[in-house]
């Protein structure tokens, strides 16, 4: 569709670097549903309005109460029933699904109804599934009763004796599959009879863009026609916040929680973090055009890349991989959708590594994040932005970053700041990573039929 | 054979830490032998849970294999278990040195693990836990647990539990600087990271990747989960007899540990380089039962299709394959749906197909049992021996293949099929071949 034009060379490969190209494979993706669940909106529409005018979900606390931790804020959703999303005859089922698997289902039902597929109508053993999850947190309520018969009176330590006994009679059978990560995809395919592929990912902030990849391929090797690719984590939990307390940067600014999380801002405060989900219907475009669904934007080109001590060129090469697989140059780049997660190492390194993987633009490279309206949200972080990212090329207009007032000179990218902008090219990059980085980009494109 | 990928995956590294062996020689070894490595659980006090006993590794030193090991010093063990495999794998595929001398481009060799979730700090949490309940309102006190929480739970430990953390020490070490992946389908997860790895590289997005799995669940909360399923093997009276896949009188699953690691790499990359060929990674399919999140789909929809799509990708028939190293779990279900698969796809050619389970012997090493099992058919090719399925006493009318019973035989494979079926209904089929040119 779009050819592709001069050498690896030409793009910053080495000669002879094998490079697929994914304009050119004769199966393409294409996306035509979003499911959003987010502290800003719980549906596309009413998501993309809060984004454009930029209104933050972030605020104190209120599922418990967070009065010891450091952090007692977070994205968090105060409404979310999963018994809105789900049919009555399959609301039995959401009793064994922790809020995070019950997020992921509500979600994959809505992204469904908004592709307005019919499932009688498409093959279901190539109906594919690929999530990123994070560690799903156990809900304290459910093993406290074993907790307290077993108890010794010594500081951390449990008697095992008496927890396999009585302990384990006070919880119940089905207590395990309430957190296994790859329970979040396999409900989906329980509830939706989708026999094809099924995959969990589980690379932390970037799990959801490298689940895009991988679905990409799927549709390559012509495994699957039709995906949901996805992810849901809510860490607004007592042990999440306490267990993350301890090796996250989190921001204290408790006092003013919609200023807290300030992407690539000189002032930021630290991490924020939050609860939601972000479902795409990803399908092979003759497969989308065959059924006349709407397309909100093409899947272009995805790369991922690692480097434990350089982690801005995993992010550089990352990109670069992702726009020679989409056959573009750096100049018909819009934007770039970044991570942004409002902390100094990882807002440097990953500035460093869009600046330099756009080196050769003739502008300098603009970017946004959506860190700030919604917070860090884990395994469902990338597919909350990649569908940010769809609405934005639909619309033909770029959310400003929120909470930016000053760049941290160190972050060498002009950020999108102010009001949203009308989109003036046609591909969008997005940017997720790990802070140990593993590192991933892709690109989406406006979409011409 | 595969002629129909222009780019061909092919094994030239191996390593395993199990029950049965730290390396792939005393492994395959104790595998021919039929010796079981079940025994009372150490990992913990076991002695009142339904369960008391399991597969271990025995005696494990992260140390024996990596010099300089303090980036696991607050690791959970499955982590260190990938270590070691890895340690050996890339050590068997020559490429530890080549990575560090710049001889291998290590921007073109990735990670995809299929790696268990690091292990909660049982006895802080819980005790914390209770700490803040009261069970006569059944309310928790919030702010008292996460007081408590805090001054308790380890930072180092805490921050490794998460699940990127392995695929990314092992990635971080030994510098493998391409795409990074880890899955976690439960009991399917290292077999679709290695069939994952091979798409990635039979599509050009990688020339190497270090592939396989690791993972424990002989902790207190892995065993309490499983014992609550009832999917674990209770038979206190006799361990050893317990795992035994296919016989009409099992009651479950055993519990094992480990790590199975593989470099997985292009064969005109392979070549060039001089590698070792082991054998050459010829087919994968992967599907969903979308059926139960605790049963099988009972005619094993699933576990068909997979089957019969591995078969494909490898452009091979069913009479072609030598050898099944089947999901085997000794789990009523499991065995009885698993067989009606082989014999639905295989039709009259299931007769004289070999199938046995070495969860007989190693128990069921979870996300990493599908690694180990591949390794085990690549031995097999390699060596004429088929390992057995030991326990085998009681034949059950359902399962009535060939079940290699109780000792192991002398056979020569040229395509073997490795079955990996997760709780929660992911398949995976991965078929592995003699490398012939």
């Amino acid at each position: 569709m779009w050819c592709f034009q001069g050498g690896w060379e030409a793009r910053g490969f080495p000669e002879g670097t094998l490079v697929t190209d994914m304009a050119s494979a004769a199966r393409r993706g294409v996306v035509t549903g979003l499911g959003v669940l987010s502290s800003i909106g719980s549906d596309p529409e009413t998501f993309w309005q809060a984004l454009l005018a930029g209104k933050t979900g972030i605020k104190r606390i209120g599922l418990f109460d967070p009065s010891e931790l450091p952090c007692q804020i977070a994205g968090e959703m105060t409404d979310f029933d999963a018994k809105n999303f789900i049919d009555k005859k399959d609301r039995k089922q959401l009793r064994v699904m922790a809020r995070t698997i019950q997020l992921a289902v509500a979600c994959a039902q809505a992204a469904i109804t908004h592709s307005k597929v019919d499932k009688k109508a498409i093959d279901l053993t190539r109906f594919s599934v690929i999530f990123g999850a994070g560690m799903v947190a156990m809900e304290l309520p459910e093993t406290a009763d074993a907790a307290a018969v077993s108890k010794t009176p010594e500081r951390g330590k449990i008697d095992l004796k008496v927890w396999g006994t009585r302990g384990l009679e006070v919880i119940q059978p089905l207590w395990m599959l309430r957190y296994l990560p790859n329970m979040l995809a396999c409900q989906v395919s329980i509830l939706h009879d989708a026999q094809g592929p099924n995959n969990t990912i589980t690379q932390d902030d970037v799990a959801g863009l490298l689940a895009l990849g991988e679905a990409m391929r799927i549709m390559r090797r012509d495994h699957a026609d039709f995906f949901l690719v996805g992810g849901a984590e809510s860490r607004v939990n007592p042990l999440s916040m306490t267990r993350q307390s301890l090796f996250l940067p989190l921001s204290t600014h408790n006092a003013d929680p919609a200023t807290a999380c300030r992407p690539f801002d000189a002032g930021r405060t630290g991490l924020v973090l939050g609860e939601g989900s972000g479902i795409l219907a990803v399908e092979e475009v003759g497969h989308a055009q065959k059924r006349g669904a709407e397309i909100y934007a093409d899947v272009c080109g995805f790369g991922a890349a690692f480097n434990g001590k350089d982690q801005s060129d995993a992010i550089e090469r990352s990109i670069r991989i992702a726009m020679a697989q989409a056959g573009i140059g750096p100049d018909e780049v819009d934007h770039v959708n970044a991570s942004g997660m409002g902390v100094e190492k990882e807002d440097r390194f990953e500035a460093r590594g869009i600046a330099a993987a756009f080196r050769d633009r003739k502008d300098p490279i603009e970017v946004t994040s959506i860190k700030a309206h919604v917070g860090h949200l884990g395994g469902s972080s990338a597919t909350v932005e990649l569908a940010a990212v769809a609405l934005a090329l639909r619309h033909g207009m770029v959310p400003a970053t929120l909470n930016h007032t000053a760049t941290d000179p160190s972050c060498p990218v002009k950020v999108l700041t102010g009001e949203p902008r009308p989109l003036s090219r046609r591909y969008v990059v997005k940017t997720s990573f790990t802070s140990e980085g593993q590192c991933a980009a892709a690109v989406l494109g406006r979409h011409q039929g | 054979m595969s002629r129909k990928y222009q780019r061909r995956v092919v094994i030239t590294g191996m390593g395993v830490i199990t029950p049965l062996g730290c390396d792939i020689d005393s492994m395959f070894k104790a595998l021919l032998e039929g010796r079981s490595g079940v025994g009372p659980i150490r990992n913990f006090d076991a002695s009142t849970f339904p369960t008391n006993f399991a597969a271990e590794v025995p005696g494990f030193q992260l140390s024996n294999w990596i010099k300089d090991c303090a980036r696991w010093d607050h690791s959970g063990i499955n982590s260190k278990f990938a270590a070691a495999a890895a340690q050996q794998a890339l050590s068997a595929a020559g490429l530890v040195e080549a990575l560090d001398s710049g001889k291998v481009d290590r921007n073109r060799m990735g990670v995809y693990l299929g790696s268990g979730e690091g292990i909660h700090d049982f006895h802080n949490l819980m005790w914390e836990t209770a700490d803040s309940y009261d069970p006569q309102t059944r309310k928790l006190d919030y702010p008292r647990f996460c007081k408590g929480g805090r001054a308790t739970f380890h930072v180092g430990s805490e921050a490794d539990q998460e699940l990127h953390t392995t695929a990314m020490h092992l990635a971080a070490h030994f510098g493998l600087n391409g795409p990074n992946f880890n899955c976690l389908t439960a009991c399917a997860a290292s077999s679709q990271a290695i069939g994952e790895a091979m798409d990635l590289i039979r599509i050009g997005d990688s020339d190497m990747i270090l592939a396989g799995g690791s993972h424990s669940m002989i902790h207190p909360l892995g065993v309490t989960g499983f014992n609550l399923l009832t999917a674990l093997s209770t038979n206190k009276g006799n361990p050893q007899g317990a795992s035994r896949p296919f016989d009409k009188e099992r009651d479950g699953f055993v519990l094992g540990e480990g790590a199975g690691m593989l470099v997985l790499e292009e064969l005109e990359h392979a070549k060039k380089r001089g590698a070792k060929i082991l054998a050459e990674m010829t087919g994968y399919f992967t599907t969903a039962d979308a059926f139960r999140v605790t049963d099988s789909h009972p005619e094993g929809r699933g576990a068909i299709a997979c089957i019969d799509g591995a078969l494909k990708d490898a452009g091979v028939t069913p009479s072609q394959i030598g050898y099944v190293n089947a999901h085997g779990t000794s789990t009523q279900v499991n065995d009885r749906v698993e067989s009606l698969a082989i014999k639905h796809v295989f039709g009259e050619a299931a007769r004289g197909a070999p199938v046995s389970s070495i969860k007989s012997m190693m128990g069921h090493l979870i996300a990493a049992a599908g690694a180990v099992e591949l390794i085990t058919c690549v031995e097999a090719m390699r060596t004429g021996w088929l390992p057995p399925t030991i326990n085998y006493e009681h034949p059950d009318p359902e399962c009535d293949l060939d079940y290699i019973p109780n000792k192991a035989r002398q056979a020569k494979a040229v395509h073997c099929l490795s079955n990996s079926f997760g709780f929660g209904g992911q398949n995976t089929s991965l078929v592995v071949s003699a490398y012939t040119g």
